[in-house]
This record gives C-alpha cells, structure tokens and sequence, in this order.
C-alpha cells in the first residue's frame, strides 16, 4: 500500500489518473473540475507524469482531441462538468460509438438555467442515453479507485465503452477525506499497458466511420447495447480483481447498506449515500428496519441487481439531484421502476427530488424520505417529495 | 521532379468513383492534394460536399488507400490534433497529418476547433477548399460567401438582393495565428499549387500549416462544369483570389501587374447574375484593398 493522505475529490481524480500514465490528456478548466486540470498540468508541467497535455479552447475540443489520439492508439483522460459536458455532447456521443474506450471524469453540476456553477447531477443524468459507462462515486477514496478500474472496464475486448467517473461537484471535488493512495507499482500491476490497435494508422489504412447505409448502423447499435449488457458481469469482475490487489470492494454495480431484512429502502446515488447511512443508523435505533441501496453504474442499469435487492422491501424512494422533465419526478425514479418490472406490484413507492443547484439533502430530508416511506398505507405511486426547507 | 511528373507518376489516394459534381473544384483539389501527401499519411475529411461524394468510400464498396476519418463539422482540427500529437508520441513524425475541408467547416462552426489548433501549433496541414458556401446541402450561405451572391439561403430577391455582407478573409486571418506556413492557392495555378501543397506538407512536420484553396463549384455557382478552372484563372486574375504565402512569418506574393476587372470576374457566373452596380463597385474597392494590403505585408509598397 502506499501512502494515506488526506485528498479532495477533485485530486483523487488527478492522481487516478495520473497512475494510469495515460499516453494524453486534453482538458478544459470549468468550475467545479478546475482543479483536476490544474493538478495534471503540475503533475506534467515538473516532469512528474510522462503524458502529453494539450490545453484546448473548449470542451469540444478537449473531447476532440482525446478522440483522435484514442483513434491513433492512446490511452486518453479529460474531465468535466455541466456546460462544458453540454458544449462537447457532440463528440461525447461519437467517441462511445466509435467504440473508443477512455475515462472521463465529472465533477457534477447543475445544468443553467437559473444559472449556477453548483452541485447537481443534471449534467451527467441528462447524457445517459449517449453510450457511455456511467458510475457515480460515495466517497473520495471511491472517485481515485474507479478511475483505475474504468480503464481496466473500458478496454476490456468484451467491453470497449468509454467509462464516466462522476462524483459530486463540491461536495466530493472540494472536500477533503482519508484517501489510501495506491503506489505506481500497484497501479502498473493490476492494470496493463494500453494495447489496442490504432485505429488510423497508414500500415492498416482503414476509413473510420464512412457514411453507413441503415442495415449496417443497426448491427453497430446492436452490438453496442450487447457490450454494454456483457459489461455488467465485467464491472464484477474488475471490482473482484480491484479487491485482491488492493483490498477495497465496492460491490459491482450496485452497493447495499442494512438492505437484507428491510422493510424500506432509500436509493442513492453518489454523495448523498453516505447521509444515507447514518439516517438509516439512527432511523434503526428506533426501529425502523430501514436500508440503502445505492446505485454505482447507472449505464448499464443493473436491472437483476436492483429487482434482487429490493425484492422484500415493502417500499422505496429514490433519492435524485437531478429531474426527469417529463416524469414529474428524477432521473432514476422511473428507471428504477422499470427496472422492478412486474415486482414493482405490491410496493410502495415514490420519488424525493433534491440537492439541485448546490442545495444540501441533509440528515433532516432523508429522515423526512424514510418518515413518509413508512406513513405510506397503499402501494402505488406516490407524490414526488420535494426535499426542500 | 517537376509538378507534371508528380502528378503524372504518384499514385492516386482516393477513392475510385466518387459522386462529386461534374468540373467540381473540391475533388480536384482534394484528389491532388492527396496524391502529393501519399499513403503514409491520416487524412480528415469533415461533413461537405469531399465526405458527401465518397472520397473516403462506401461502407464495404470502396475505399481509399490511406487512413481517412470523417470527422465533425466542427472539430476537423481538434480530431487531427489528437492524432497529430499520438503520432509525434509514437516516434512516428513522417507520417502526414493532413485535413481537407470545405468552408462551412472551416471558417463557420469549425473556426474555433481550427484557431485553436493553429494557436497551440499542432504538427499537420489543414486545407480549406472554399467553395463558397454549403454546397453539399444545397448551396447555402457561409461566412466566406461573397457580397451579392446568390445562394439558397440568401436569394436575390425584391428586398434583399443577395447576400448582404462581405466575405470574411480566412487566410490572412489564419496567417495572424503565427503560424508556421500559411498560403493561398488555386487550382488554375496548378505548378504553385503543388509547391504550396509540398511547402505546407514540410512545414507540417514544424508546426501548423494552412493553406486557403479557390474551389470553383459549377453547380452552386450556376456556371458551365467545363468552365470551373476558366473561372479559376480570373479570380486569380481580377485579384478577387490573390495569390501568396507567409513562410514563418514572412509574406511573399504572386504579383499581378495587369489585373482584369471584377466585373469580367463574375462574368458567366450565375450567382452573381442579379449583382447591382454599387455591389459590383464594392466587390471591386474590396478587392482592391486586400492587394494593396498583402503587397504591403509583403514589403512591396
């Protein structure tokens, strides 16, 4: 193991990915992921990290270039938040379907308007249907340790999807945690050198991505969400693989907390789970039997795990930061509904909306999420829950 | 070995069998450009009329013999910079780094992408063939349409007679970036034109290098196929489309000592068929001016 230090989320990111010594690094300073970009420039601009860092003018850009030295055979990093993940949807989209697996950190934030430069998961919610891996991270220890496992995930042949390391912007970029910081030996043991072909090379002259008649783009999407189902299993086994070399499981797709004899759960995702927690330690020691079930990977949706894990509960409410517009409630509530299928029948249910824009969900809205769980007499839907003061 | 030799000799990159247009400036342009860069070499073609017309192939069809991506309108110069920099990373400099793209791409949507890459001095060549418009889509307006044309999006109509502003002058533009090679060519001036291709190409393997090609289009300009490098020849000639380079910093130009009027520029050309005097007057005062200030870079006051 090497050494223990106390780290922001936000430097998590910067040394995960720095000990994935990735080939480049383009990357665009946006509040609140500043800092990773700062912290990699450091790293390379004292000779500390052997990467090539091209310092764009925009988000799309950044997205842009790392496509192309990834289409040239590299291992590639950037990072970002809300408008800039908006400004490079565009290439975001095309590098998970060209198939060109990376990581990309994001520091979440709410989406303008109103305008904001605070915490949220509107921006990196909003992208979930653009072909990506996307995982949300509790802790900071969690942000460091998923950026080497996303490598591990997003190059694996049965995989080939780029990865999203998402955690909260503020909450987890700015605040500091015990963080084990893992040595470069161990990074370089459990992940190899990057060895995929270039795919633009003249000894292998190839057209990447002609114009494709229909028949022929369907059997690429097809193969596309085959992958991104194949990368269920693959995500166990990088987080078995992490745990033996470095001791830290975080449970695959989904993590569970007091979930086995609940009665209710709270979903999560992200930051927020730790609150969870320690309201469903309180809510215990007054008999409440009352769990969490966080969700790590949102895409894929980890639809067995979450139908398994809330198979005895008598009901659940997903706790969001971000919305679904046209759902009147988050962005995973109805996710989490679809993924129940027929067992959704007989449960008690609704979404809780918070943490939007910077707002805190505190220990007093999550108990007020677990209080109207329990007064709830039907099952069914129920009203959204607006985690406001 | 002379251009002719060159051209004669070198084997041909593209695609066989492309849809471009009949006396289409563009694929002339292109196919040349990629005969002279070579097989060792990853080309980016964007959205436009070059991807539009296959230079790149067909899904299993066809193909070129060389690397070719199609990239985004928008981010032609940031994809290359990628690769540019992957390619440097690899010990692998000889290889050619090399765009071709329309104006749209170039100095609308893709103009941030580019000034970007010209800023940081990426390692490649990045052509402009500027035709004038989309004409891909259907021959719509761009920023580098000139003064009273007539486009599809600016129709030469009761009230508003054409494109109501002038072009924006994308190379002199491009040459302020302090780039290491930027020059104008034209397709009528082939032996010049093959030097600049050869001259960027080098200075590729520097820093940035560009190079602002005329890409006279028939079919979106309403003239007759057989007469694109005809037209070619007077833009040149009427100082419309002057000739010249900045070799690391340094302007030299193609003199013209005799210049033809605007006016007998747009000639024949139906997109300027509803041009009005005053427009005409300007296109000419605009014209004028630009010599005047590329004979003054080039210290030939």
């Amino acid at each position: 193991m090497g050494e223990v230090k106390a780290l922001t989320g936000n430097k998590c990111a910067t040394m995960g990915a720095a000990l994935c010594r990735p080939d480049l690094i383009a990357a665009y300073p946006i509040t609140p992921q500043s800092s990773v970009v700062e912290g990699l420039a450091d790293l390379v601009f004292s000779g500390e990290l052997n990467s090539r860092m091209v310092q764009v003018e925009s988000e799309h850009s950044a997205m842009s270039v790392v496509q192309g030295a990834a289409a040239a055979g590299g291992r590639v990093f950037t990072a970002t938040s809300a408008q800039g993940l908006a400004l490079m949807y565009e290439p975001y989209f095309r590098m998970s379907t060209l198939r060109l697996p990376m990581v990309m950190a994001i520091a979440t934030r709410e989406m303008t308007s109103p305008e904001t430069i605070w915490s949220g998961q509107q921006d990196a919610m909003s992208v979930r249907e653009a072909g990506w891996i996307q995982c949300f991270c509790e802790t900071n220890q969690e942000i460091l340790d998923m950026i080497i496992q996303g490598y591990m995930l997003a190059e694996d042949k049965r995989v080939l999807i780029p990865v999203n390391v998402c955690y909260d912007g503020f909450y987890s970029s700015h605040l500091v945690e015990r963080v084990e910081l893992p040595t470069q030996e161990e990074v370089d043991a459990f992940l190899p050198a990057y060895s995929l072909p270039a795919k633009l090379d003249p000894a292998t002259p190839q057209a990447l991505d002609p114009m494709t008649p229909g028949e022929l783009l369907m059997k690429y999407r097809h193969n596309h969400l085959e992958a991104m189902q194949a990368a269920l299993p693959v995500i166990d086994e990088v987080d078995a693989k992490f745990a033996a070399a470095f001791g830290r499981s975080y449970g695959g797709a989904i993590d569970t907390y007091r979930l086995d004899d609940a009665d209710y759960a709270l979903v999560t995702v992200g930051g927020m789970t730790g609150t969870a927690r320690d309201v469903v330690d309180a809510m215990r020691e007054s008999g409440v039997k009352v769990g969490v079930l966080k969700l790590r990977f949102t895409r894929p949706f980890p639809v067995e795990k979450v139908r398994a894990a809330l198979a005895n509960v008598k009901g659940f409410a997903v706790v969001d930061r971000s919305v679904s517009f046209g759902w009147n409630a988050g962005s995973m509530y109805s996710e989490v509904c679809a993924a129940m299928g027929e067992t959704l029948a007989g449960k008690a249910h609704f979404s809780a909306i918070g943490g939007l824009g910077g707002a805190d969900i505190s220990m007093a809205h999550m108990e007020n999420v677990v209080k109207t769980l329990t007064s709830l007499n039907e099952p069914g839907r129920a009203d959204t829950l607006w985690l406001m003061d | 070995m002379s251009y002719m030799d060159i051209l004669k000799t070198a084997p041909q990159v593209m695609t066989p069998g492309s849809s471009a247009c009949q006396g289409c400036g563009g694929e002339l342009i292109l196919r040349r450009i990629m005969q002279i860069a070579g097989n060792n070499s990853v080309f980016a073609v964007p959205p436009g009329c070059m991807a539009g017309a296959g230079v790149d192939g067909w899904s299993y069809q066809n193909g070129c013999t060389a690397p070719i991506h199609i990239t985004l309108l928008d981010n032609t110069a940031s994809f290359m910079s990628g690769v540019s920099e992957m390619y440097q990373r690899k010990g692998r400099p000889d290889v050619n780094i090399v765009a071709i793209a329309g104006d749209g791409a170039t100095a609308d949507c893709g103009f941030q992408s580019l000034s970007g890459a010209a800023e940081r001095g990426t390692k490649m060549l990045y052509v402009c063939y500027d035709n004038e418009g989309y004409m891909n889509t259907g021959f719509q307006r761009s920023s580098t349409t000139n003064l009273g044309s007539r486009t599809s999006t600016t129709p030469t109509g009761a009230a508003i007679n054409g494109k109501e502003q002038s072009a924006k002058y994308v190379p002199l533009i491009m040459a302020m970036h302090n780039v290491e090679y930027c020059a104008t060519a034209s397709p009528s001036n082939m032996p010049d034109f093959v030097a600049k291709v050869q001259h960027g190409l080098e200075a590729s393997k520097r820093g940035f290098a560009y190079l602002h090609v005329f890409s006279p289009c028939p079919t979106g300009w309403s003239f007759k196929p057989n007469e694109s490098i005809a037209v070619a020849r007077r833009a040149v000639a009427s100082n419309m489309f002057p000739l010249w380079e900045c070799d690391k910093g340094k302007f030299y130009m193609t003199e013209n000592r005799s210049p033809i009027t605007i006016a007998e520029f747009v000639r024949g050309i139906g997109k300027f068929n509803k041009l009005t005097e005053e427009e005409l007057g300007i296109l000419q005062k605009t014209a004028d001016e630009r010599y005047a200030l590329i004979k003054r870079l080039c210290g030939k006051d």
